[in-house]
């Protein structure tokens, strides 16, 4: 028990400057292509009159959520929630749907322009494992944006939130379990922390309830690729049908 | 929750990354991502993307992003530079980087790296050239240089670079020439600071301490925006513990943003509000008394001469209430000894700057900050003394330096100097006409003000010789153009902090035909005659030399430096700590050496001048994305901070029929620019700010070309006759819609 993970971050916004060092740091890691980015830094501001005028900047990432709707909304399998919790992309079994990036209440997901599959932040978990911190964290100079094991008690983020009161990025209609909790309100009205319900939940309850076992008894790993993407016209198709509006 | 097995891990189709991340044979990949940037491609495209910080090698060096000076991991993977990081053995960065030291390494990879040495063909500022060889780059510019002694004298030739580690090679360059006309950026810059330190604690940069501190008033030091990273972080923790900060600034901030108290002051009257602070703890008796009869002099014509500095009549020129004024300076007193001003950075604003400055070090002085003599707050940190190679002694001057340093700036260094009078000197050809400029790592043609005048001196000149690492302003108007290599690429003189001496090393071998500044000083000196300045065999050799002292001592090799990064000696073989070096040899409060130059022995009001009815101030300040005018072009960091926009309030926009996003004119009688305007309830409503080092008008940067606006066209030229710090707020502007 004590050997199981569960990673997540906790953002302190009151501590967040704005520098950006932590966007080129996930650039430069990643190599992610011009103008799309995993990660961001929101602020709705200056608010109020001058001279009483106040600022906060909302970093946000991918929430890693307990209950992803993005890897129920994956027909192939390729996104998945690791047993540490992060929530990640194979690459190879990703067939650029798109689906994925639909599902994501967060918005936190998008289709990369070069590679054509589904991207978002990884936690840069091939840090993580070595034991060193998301490149993100690890160059924040304010020292908002931190990550770790909650099941550890000694860790950063559990230390963060002991006894303080935190903030979690949901609405009564969608609480997917993020495991981003917030030392004070993370009130930028980006919808990376404005979770939105999906448009097209009838089509959405399908997928989850039908198609993707089906779509697992009947492919084999081998074929994933190409059968998925067969399948998943044929499931547009009805979507298509159902709300008109995909 | 997710029914995939546990043990599974994301796969990357790419085998040399399996191959990097040691995963091979497990079966497992990565999702990867964009392909086909710059430093794959040059690297023969072949590499893939790979995480950056999966590597070979992981080489420490030092950051040259600005100069502060982290330590830098830098991560390599087939001799391609992958990722930075913050070296946590370094006390500047504590292994954290900023943004612009994240992006360093688009810097070495800007497609629009100059790579050999260039030649103009066309008219100066055509940007036609012709690649050339480094000896016929050389030699031209070593004749040049030769015939303008010859015809001239050696003064003729004006010399200038910015701060940074190979700058004692560059003044041996310099002197060794025998030119006395060195330029550095300062007085665009800290003259003010340094100025009013060295005449009151005889110390040029004061040191700051954050440790414990719970009380900090920052006149317009924004640290969150001007980032210094460790510096940056010791005010957030301080803040995050409850530590109070008194913020002064006409703009709100990043810093702002975080102060407990945001006090958007009046342009030009800091020196008010901080006289009033030294008013209240005189006369409340809040100082500390014991202190004051220790270590200082002057006590009796400060107190007399602050009589009058009330804060009522501060409130009336600062906008900042009688109330808050009280309040501060008690605040201040009851916080000692964890309770300090900043001495502040770029502090050349109005031509009364200097006495801000002198105001602020003199009321830390009141505060007793200085307990004792080794134990002062603001003392700078003793350094490692260093060997060198052997070098002749300098040959005499035989002319007054154009910059007015020391015959018009008695208290100005020479090391800093007046920038913007260099330039109006090489214009106007008084006191003596120069014929030549050698420009390196800087870009006057950004940096100062009024750049048409920049524009017309380069006109005025024979030779004009830019060394950097792209196509900047003052390149595309160069007559030679030498290509450094990048700090990413190249050794520089060693940098001693503390206990510890930092290695900067080359990462990777440098790009084309660049060429480390100890190279090219080296090549050019000998060219001029000046070998024995430069009496090194290449850049290890020089190294070694400065090792040896504790090669002998200590058994520290050039060969483990590059392993480790640096070395540190062991307490008490650092150099001597500070001592006092003012005349009285105590804390000056009241000055005879500027009583004696015909100036006030203390700080004293001085109004400023006022914009007209429809004017406003032109505001300038930093960014965290952005060091000066040198990095605009770097990908990385275009992405996050492309371009800048004028900041107005809405109540002014909205009477001149103005919205969020509109072009407007910005016109001074310098000149006008055309910019973007974007609305913000976080300024004064009679200033405006800009962001400077955008509006490049090199067509060599092609990102950053035609980007935004630049400063240096509204700029006026004004000079604080004490600092010689070019007042940059003083310039006067109108705004109409376009």
């Amino acid at each position: 028990m004590a050997d199981i993970k569960k990673y997540g971050f906790v953002i302190d916004p009151r501590r967040c400057i704005d520098c950006r060092a932590c966007l080129v740091a996930c650039r430069a890691e990643w190599n992610t292509p011009p103008g799309q980015t995993r990660i961001w830094v929101h602020t709705d501001g200056p608010q109020g009159i001058f001279p009483a005028v106040t600022q906060t900047w909302v970093p946000v990432q991918c929430h890693h959520c307990e209950d992803p709707w993005c890897v129920d909304a994956c027909p192939t399998g390729a996104t998945f929630k690791r047993e540490d919790g992060l929530v990640l992309i194979d690459e190879e079994a990703c067939i650029g749907c798109g689906l994925c990036v639909n599902a994501c209440p967060y918005q936190v997901r998008f289709r990369n322009e070069v590679t054509g599959k589904a991207d978002k932040c990884n936690a840069c978990f091939h840090r993580v494992d070595r034991g060193e911190l998301p490149a993100c964290v690890a160059t924040c100079i304010g020292g908002a944006r931190l990550f770790g094991d909650f099941n550890d008690p000694e860790s950063p983020v559990s230390r963060a939130i002991k006894d303080q009161v935190v903030y979690r990025p949901i609405t009564p209609e969608v609480d997917t379990g993020p495991m981003t909790y917030y030392l004070s309100p993370p009130d930028a009205s980006a919808v990376q922390v404005s979770p939105q319900p999906r448009k097209d939940l009838p089509a959405e309850v399908f997928w989850r309830k039908w198609a993707i076992p089906i779509v697992k008894v009947a492919v084999g790993a081998t074929f994933l690729g190409q059968a998925g993407a067969f399948i998943l016209q044929l499931l547009r198709g009805e979507n298509e049908y159902e709300d008109g509006a995909v | 929750m997710s029914d995939q097995p546990t043990e599974r891990v994301p796969r990357l189709n790419r085998r040399k990354f399996l191959q990097a991340a040691g995963l091979a044979g497990t079966g497992v990949a990565i999702v990867g991502s964009g392909v086909g940037d710059i430093r794959r491609a040059e690297a023969g495209g072949s590499v893939g993307h790979l995480p950056g910080s999966y590597a070979d090698k992981i080489v420490p060096t030092l950051c040259e992003m600005c100069v502060w000076r982290c330590g830098v991991r830098a991560k390599v993977i087939d001799g391609v530079i992958e990722k930075l990081e913050g070296n946590p053995d370094h006390p500047h960065s504590e292994g954290y980087l900023c943004a612009r030291g994240q992006a360093g390494l688009m810097m070495t990879y800007d497609e629009d790296r100059v790579l050999e040495p260039l030649m103009r063909v066309g008219e100066r500022g055509s940007g036609r050239f012709r690649k050339v060889s480094w000896d016929e780059a050389l030699d031209y510019v070593a004749d040049k240089m030769l015939k303008i002694k010859e015809n001239f004298g050696p003064e003729a030739m004006v010399f200038s670079s910015t701060h940074n580690l190979s700058q004692p090679l560059f003044e041996n360059l310099l002197y060794g020439y025998g030119s006395p006309n060195y330029g550095t950026q300062r007085s665009l810059c800290f003259n003010a600071m340094v100025t009013a330190h060295l005449l009151t604690y005889g110390i040029e940069e004061p040191a700051r301490r954050y440790e414990g501190m719970n009380y900090i008033i920052l006149t317009g030091r924004n640290l969150f925006g001007g980032i210094s990273t460790s510096e940056t972080r010791a005010l957030m923790q301080r803040i995050a513990e409850g530590a109070h900060v008194v913020y002064l600034d006409p703009r709100f901030s990043e810093t702002a943003a975080k102060a407990a108290e945001w006090l958007p002051i009046k342009p030009g009257t800091d020196s008010a509000f901080i006289l009033a602070l030294i008013h209240v703890m005189i006369r409340d008796e809040l100082y500390d008394k014991w202190f004051v009869s220790q270590y200082t002099v002057g006590f009796d014509e400060l107190a007399e001469g602050v009589q009058d500095y009330t804060p009522a009549w501060a409130a009336r020129i600062t906008e900042i209430p009688e109330a808050t004024i009280y309040r501060i300076a008690h605040e201040f007193a009851e916080n000692r000894p964890n309770a300090f001003a900043h001495p502040g950075w770029r502090t050349s604003n109005f031509i009364n700057s200097f006495h801000t400055e002198r105001a602020i070090a003199i009321l830390n002085a009141l505060q007793g900050l200085c307990p004792q003599q080794g134990d002062c707050m603001f003392l700078s940190e003793a350094s490692v003394e260093l060997g060198k190679p052997p070098q002749p002694g300098y040959p005499p001057i035989r002319a007054a330096r154009l910059d007015g340093v020391p015959w018009k700036y008695k208290f100005v260094p020479p090391k800093l100097g007046v920038f913007q009078e260099l330039r109006d000197a090489i214009l106007s050809g008084e006191p003596y006409q120069a014929h030549g400029w050698f420009i390196a790592r800087q870009n006057p043609m950004m940096s100062l003000p009024e750049r048409q005048k920049t524009r017309a001196a380069f006109q005025k000149l024979g030779l004009v010789v830019v060394m950097d690492i792209i196509m900047n302003d003052s390149a595309w108007y160069a007559d030679v153009v030498l290509p450094e290599a990048s700090y990413l690429e190249r050794y520089d003189p060693l940098h001693p902090v503390g206990r510890r001496v930092f290695l900067r090393q080359p990462v990777i071998e440098p790009r084309g035909q660049s060429r480390s500044a100890l190279w090219i000083y080296k090549q050019l000196g000998e060219r001029l005659g000046l070998g024995d300045y430069f009496q090194y065999e290449d850049e290890e050799d020089y190294l070694r030399q400065q090792l040896k002292p504790w090669t002998e001592r200590l058994g520290i090799t050039l060969d483990q430096l590059k392993q480790t990064g640096y070395f540190e000696v062991p307490d008490g073989y650092e150099g001597p700590t500070y001592r006092w070096d003012t005349p009285s040899g105590k804390v000056e409060l009241a000055s005879e050496t500027l009583r004696n130059a015909g100036y006030d022995a203390i700080p004293r009001w001085y109004d400023p001048p006022e914009p007209g009815e429809n004017e406003f101030y032109l505001l300038t300040g930093k960014v965290g994305q952005h060091t000066q005018f040198a990095t605009q072009n770097n990908a990385y960091l275009h992405e996050v901070r492309p371009t800048n926009q004028l900041w107005m309030h809405p109540s002014k926009a909205a009477e001149r029929g103005i919205a969020n996003g509109d072009r407007v004119r910005v016109t001074s009688p310098a000149g006008s620019v055309e910019i973007e305007v974007w609305l913000t309830e976080g300024i004064r409503p009679d200033c405006v700010y800009l962001t400077p080092g955008f509006g490049h008008e090199s067509r060599g940067l092609r990102k950053a070309f035609g980007r935004g606006a630049a400063d240096s066209d509204l700029h006026l030229t004004f000079t604080d006759p004490i600092s010689g710090g070019q007042a940059l707020t003083q310039t006067f502007v109108t705004v109409e819609k376009v």
